[in-house]
């Protein structure tokens, strides 16, 4: 891969983290900083049937990065998914719900992540 | 917020991208700093290639991926994608697309194009795929909006991997667009 920068690190975070309010913490900015890349989770203000078919997206993408061996680590909580990754043969990846961004940044370095 | 901004995969995920293709570890910066400058919600678009031809695919022009087989798994990606485009139309929330020029899934405006490119995968040395278009993905996404009845967002795309890509001019580009 000369020349390629990627990390080998895919996190599964949740919209929340990632278009957090004002206040919240900016899970963005720390997983850029630590390396990683991001596979948005459905947010949970759209319909069931909308998330569903989004979930179904972000398990395929998360199989393929799985099956290549590459680190996987889940940022948030999001009902349904640790099933739908067992459906598509992925091991649950190590989840947090970070409430700061040193935990956040603990987790996703130290090798929890 | 401004709107809602529905970004390319691999914007937010360069391990996406075809080997030798990732600019970034993970996250490509300029655009996340944009939409957070300008308040835009990110919703990340699946990528159509990553599912269908793997992380190990060969770099490829549209012709190569231009199948039914593709098509219909673009449809399907843009069937989920459209349903929360439609999502956020019921609530008049702005809309915009970003995508990833010279791409054959995720072009706005440039994709790539080689209309005899085939077989055991070699690039000649200064041949350039680089050709006006969308890419299928994009495509597909306007034709399943439009038999919804639902307009085509504004879209744009990112332009890091042509050739004379420029940041500062992409980073204006992009402002420009996030603030109209």
């Amino acid at each position: 891969m000369e020349g390629d920068e990627r990390g080998f690190r895919v996190a599964l975070v949740t919209a929340e983290f990632l278009n957090p309010p004002p206040d919240g913490l900016d899970a963005l900015a720390v997983l850029e900083e630590e390396d990683w890349g991001v596979i948005q989770l459905p947010a949970s203000d759209y319909p069931e049937d909308v998330a569903g078919q989004l979930l179904d997206q972000v398990a395929e993408q998360a199989e393929e990065f799985a099956r290549h061996g590459y680190r996987l680590a889940i940022v948030g909580r999001h009902d349904g998914l640790a099933d739908i990754l067992v459906r598509h043969g992925v091991k649950t990846p190590p989840q947090l719900d970070p409430e700061t961004a040193a935990e956040l940044r603990a987790f996703l370095s130290t090798g929890n992540g | 917020m401004a709107g809602v901004a529905f970004v390319a995969h691999c914007l937010l995920n360069q391990n996406a991208r075809v080997d030798g293709g990732a600019r970034t570890a993970g996250i490509y910066s300029p655009l996340v700093e944009e939409l957070r400058a300008h308040g835009w919600r990110i919703e990340q678009m699946p990528c159509p290639e990553l599912a269908f031809t793997g992380l190990q695919r060969f770099w490829a022009v549209k012709e190569q991926l231009d199948t039914t087989a593709f098509r219909r798994h673009c449809r399907r990606i843009a069937q989920a994608v459209a349903s929360a485009i439609e999502a956020h139309v019921e609530r008049e929330d702005d809309v915009v697309l970003i995508g990833l020029e010279g791409s054959p899934s995720m072009g706005v405006c440039v994709t790539s194009s080689d209309e005899q490119l085939g077989g055991r995968p070699t690039w000649p040395e200064g041949s350039s795929e680089l050709a006006p278009g969308r890419g299928i993905y994009i495509e597909e996404l306007a034709a399943e909006l439009a038999e919804r009845g639902l307009p085509m967002p504004r879209a744009i795309g990112v332009s890091h991997q042509l050739p004379d890509h420029d940041p500062a001019a992409e980073r204006a580009a992009l402002a420009e667009f996030l603030e109209a």
